[in-house]
């Protein structure tokens, strides 16, 4: 099953070949990091589809059509720049990073927590707590930790 | 013990030549001066009292007039230098004058002597490094090479001037962000510091941001410390690796609050 790692790769080099939409595996995690994106401004939007392209009418998953099944992400460019310069995974198999409040805290404020930068001006953080998957500052306002996912800039 | 009073021998020689009536003895200089003509001496000459006493309504002494002469600040033409690389006031950016330039700090920073070989033998000749700046905002740096040190920096200092770069700063004291940059073999990481730091940094990158006006800074240089590259890479990177916030909140369709400011007070 791709992981969060799989989807950093695909985004960030999809706004480096300046596509318009690129598509990733249909996950409950891709969704759910792609939602973040979208509310955190990132990309213009999130749709079901198959490989080809997003689906004009909805079509339910079936063993038949599981396999084609894929999420379009359409990207977003600004004054010929994109708008996600880089997005990387924090957590990884090799090390998993999982974070208290506090700790959590000390990222937002820019400061260095478990070997992790701090986040800079502009820059998020997606995590997966037991509310679901949230970015740093919405998981710092349910008072929740978790392992951090990846970061966005 | 008796209290003496104590003068000058020549002042006691002085003292026993004078006779009685001393006023019709002293010949004075200028005719006409002499004590009595103290508060009135521009009436015996133009030049002994050149700023007129005039009084103002209750009589007490003005001493504000206007300047009997012009004052002439030598020409332009008398300040260009010798002749090499002279700077056009219209290719001048930001709406700077020569007046403006006059007035921005030089800093020379580095000075060598090159030699170029040829089938003749070596020619030296002297290659300055100069970085200008207004210390608010507007830098730039020049290299110029000449056979001597001093035309040298003067070649440089004028291709400064016309190099010149406006640089983003957060709060006029800082960077906006962490920053790593490479240049050829010099790798610099930038990082933005609170106010009162200081401009923690290696000497070269130190010279630069008192010349762009950056008061709180912190940077690393790893792996060459060319100066050369050193002060390419970190004009590079502070002109063009910063990103605005206000930029990035237009790209993401979001709404930008500056927290310390509106908050927290801006910090004086």
């Amino acid at each position: 099953m791709p992981r969060h790692y799989d989807l950093c790769a695909r985004v960030q080099n999809g706004f480096r070949a300046r596509l318009p939409r690129i598509a990733v595996p249909d996950t409950k995690m891709n969704l759910a990091i792609a939602n973040v994106l979208y509310r955190e401004g990132f990309i213009a939007g999130v749709a079901r589809g198959d490989h080809v392209e997003p689906d004009a009418e909805y079509v339910p998953t079936t063993p038949d059509n599981v396999a084609t099944r894929r999420l379009w992400l359409d990207l977003k460019y600004n004054n010929d720049e994109p708008v996600l310069k880089r997005m990387s995974a924090v957590s990884k198999p090799s090390k998993k990073i999982v974070m208290k409040v506090e700790e959590l805290q000390n990222l937002a404020s820019g400061n260095r927590s478990q070997f992790i930068k701090g986040l800079q001006p502009g820059e998020i953080a997606i995590l997966t707590t037991t509310f679901g998957i949230l970015e740093l500052r919405e998981a710092l306002a349910k008072g929740a930790g978790g392992e951090v996912l990846c970061r966005a800039i | 013990m008796m209290a003496r009073s104590f003068t000058t021998s020549a002042a006691v020689t002085m003292a026993r030549k004078r006779p009685a009536a001393v006023q019709d003895i002293i010949r004075t200089r200028v005719p006409g001066l002499d004590s009595t003509s103290i508060h009135n001496l521009s009436e015996i000459h133009p030049l002994l009292d050149h700023y007129p006493r005039t009084t103002d309504q209750e009589g007490a002494l003005n001493l504000d007039t206007a300047k009997l002469w012009a004052s002439n600040p030598p020409l332009d033409d008398m300040l260009k230098s010798q002749g090499d690389d002279e700077i056009d006031e219209a290719s001048l950016p930001h709406g700077l004058t020569q007046q403006d330039l006059r007035r921005f700090l030089k800093r020379t920073l580095i000075v060598k002597r090159t030699s170029n070989m040829t089938t003749a033998g070596k020619i030296p000749s002297m290659y300055a490094l100069v970085i200008v700046g207004n210390g608010n905002g507007i830098a730039g740096y020049g290299e110029g090479k000449d056979d001597e040190v001093a035309r040298a920096v003067r070649k440089a200092t004028n291709r400064a001037m016309r190099n010149l770069v406006a640089f983003d700063r957060y709060d006029d004291r800082t960077i906006f962000h962490d920053i790593d940059h490479k240049f050829h073999a010099t790798k610099i990481q930038f990082r933005s510091r609170p106010p009162g730091f200081g401009n923690r940094c290696n000497h070269y990158i130190h010279e630069i941001c008192s010349c762009i006006g950056i008061l709180d800074i912190s940077a690393k240089v790893w792996g060459s410390r060319n100066p050369m590259n050193v002060i390419k890479a970190t004009f590079e990177a502070l002109s063009s690796k910063q990103k605005l916030p206000e930029d990035i909140a237009r790209g993401r369709g979001k709404r930008v609050v500056d927290v310390q400011h509106t908050y927290y007070g801006a910090s004086e």
